[in-house]
């Protein structure tokens, strides 16, 4: 892994990982990650037993070069965006540990996970109550979004 | 985003989409004050005299009458970045540099620091994340220990602690075994939570992250990670005359001192 930097090793790391031991549902686009490491698509399957059990979802990840210090941008991308209170009909995912609650000793993985538990635990499915507003307004990039955590609940 | 109504007409909207985006503003201004603070303060300074505190406070009575204080009990301060990783970084530093002239002590530190990691993977600590911040810390304790020259090794730790690349390893590794700690000792420490939050909940939003300031419960934790003890100078606008010290944690012999001005923490020698 010679001539990386500090970033690139790192990912490289959990690209490996992500594709030896995926969590339950999980798998890396092993071609898209390969062709440029800053940029992957992964692929999720809603969990039996809840309401999304049968779906299938992609996420997009976008690295920078400050990675892990600086968090990955995550949204679902693709035509079937999960209907979810906290997931945007444009793919944005109001979680935490995206912003404000990111740690450098968080990975893909761990996100991945943290995303599959957060569409476990929903009971209903609707979009967040103020999603036409946000939809509209919003920038591109869900990281410059000034999120406001409001509901741990689902 | 807050709980903003659902029915948004079309002319409000159209109002909006028209003006800059409010939360791009926002943070489009912390951007600029994170720039100018890095900018205007390495991570880790020169040695100072105290009386150079004098400048911030120059028409500041209640200031003055401390910094005068102060400069009866210390001779040096050294300045950190007001980051929000400030202690981790001043506490790493400290740490290091006293270990340095004592070659027993530095060896026995080696010795911890290069089990932590087990301990952290057995905490649940993901092993391929904590061995990327390991490994580096290990790698900057291990040139520093074959250095004979004391004022090479001094000088070799402030440049590391200066380059971010390094610097932020060590501070997230800190941030690691601190959390590490917490975890560990949760009976203990979960009194000192407030809310109806868990250790770990506290240990993922509070510590782990970087830029997440630090309370008396990270400096405990953290003294208890490195088997050491600090005193920490209180220096703020209450009236008495002189600066308040406490010992965390409370009773031990502290071999770091850090001067607390509210929300940052600088190093200071006697």
């Amino acid at each position: 892994m010679a001539g990386m930097s500090p970033s690139e090793r790192r990912l490289q790391k959990e690209l490996m990982s992500l594709i030896k031991e995926p969590p339950p549902g999980v798998s890396v686009d092993t071609n898209i990650a390969e062709q440029n490491l800053l940029h992957w698509v992964i692929h999720m399957e809603g969990a039996a037993g809840t309401l999304y059990e049968g779906e299938r979802f992609q996420l997009q990840f976008k690295f920078s070069n400050k990675y892990p210090f600086d968090s990955p941008e995550v949204t679902f991308i693709g035509n079937n965006i999960p209907v979810h209170p906290h997931v945007y009909s444009n793919g944005h995912i109001c979680l935490s540990i995206l912003t404000d609650d990111w740690s450098p000793a968080l990975s893909v993985q761990s996100v991945c996970l943290s995303i599959v538990s957060m569409l476990s635990s929903c009971k209903e499915k609707q979009r967040p109550p103020d999603n036409t507003f946000y939809v509209k307004t919003c920038n591109k990039n869900p990281k410059k979004t000034k999120w406001w955590y409001h509901d741990d609940s689902v | 985003m807050g709980d903003e109504a659902q029915t948004t007409s079309t002319t409000v909207s159209k109002e909006i989409t028209s003006q800059p985006n409010q939360d791009e503003l926002i943070l489009a201004q912390q951007r600029q004050i994170e720039k100018e603070i890095s900018d205007s303060t390495t991570l880790v300074g020169e040695l100072e005299p105290i009386s150079s505190l004098n400048n911030e406070y120059s028409s500041d009575e209640v200031y003055l009458d401390k910094v005068k204080d102060l400069g009866e009990k210390y001779k040096f301060i050294r300045r950190t970045r007001p980051d929000g990783n400030c202690f981790f970084r001043a506490f790493s530093y400290a740490n290091i540099e006293r270990l340095l002239s004592k070659k027993e002590d530095y060896n026995e530190f080696y010795r911890i620091s290069e089990e932590s990691k087990d301990v952290l993977v057995s905490l649940g600590f993901q092993q391929f994340t904590v061995e990327d911040f390991y490994d580096t810390y290990m790698e900057v304790l291990k040139k520093l220990k074959n250095i004979e020259n004391l004022d090479e090794a001094h000088k070799e730790l402030h440049t590391t602690f200066n380059e971010q690349g390094f610097s932020d390893y060590m501070v997230v590794y800190l941030r690691l075994l601190t959390s590490g700690q917490l975890q560990k000792d949760q009976d203990f420490y979960s009194c000192f939570i407030e809310g109806d939050r868990t250790v770990t909940d506290f240990c993922h939003q509070e510590v782990e992250p970087m830029y997440k300031e630090s309370d008396h419960i990270h400096i405990i934790a953290a003294c208890a990670a490195l088997n050491t003890g600090v005193r920490v100078i209180y220096m703020d606008r209450g009236t008495e005359k002189s600066c308040t010290a406490h010992d965390l944690p409370e009773g031990c012999s502290p071999t770091v001192h850090l001067l607390y001005r509210p929300g940052h923490y600088d190093i200071l020698y006697l």
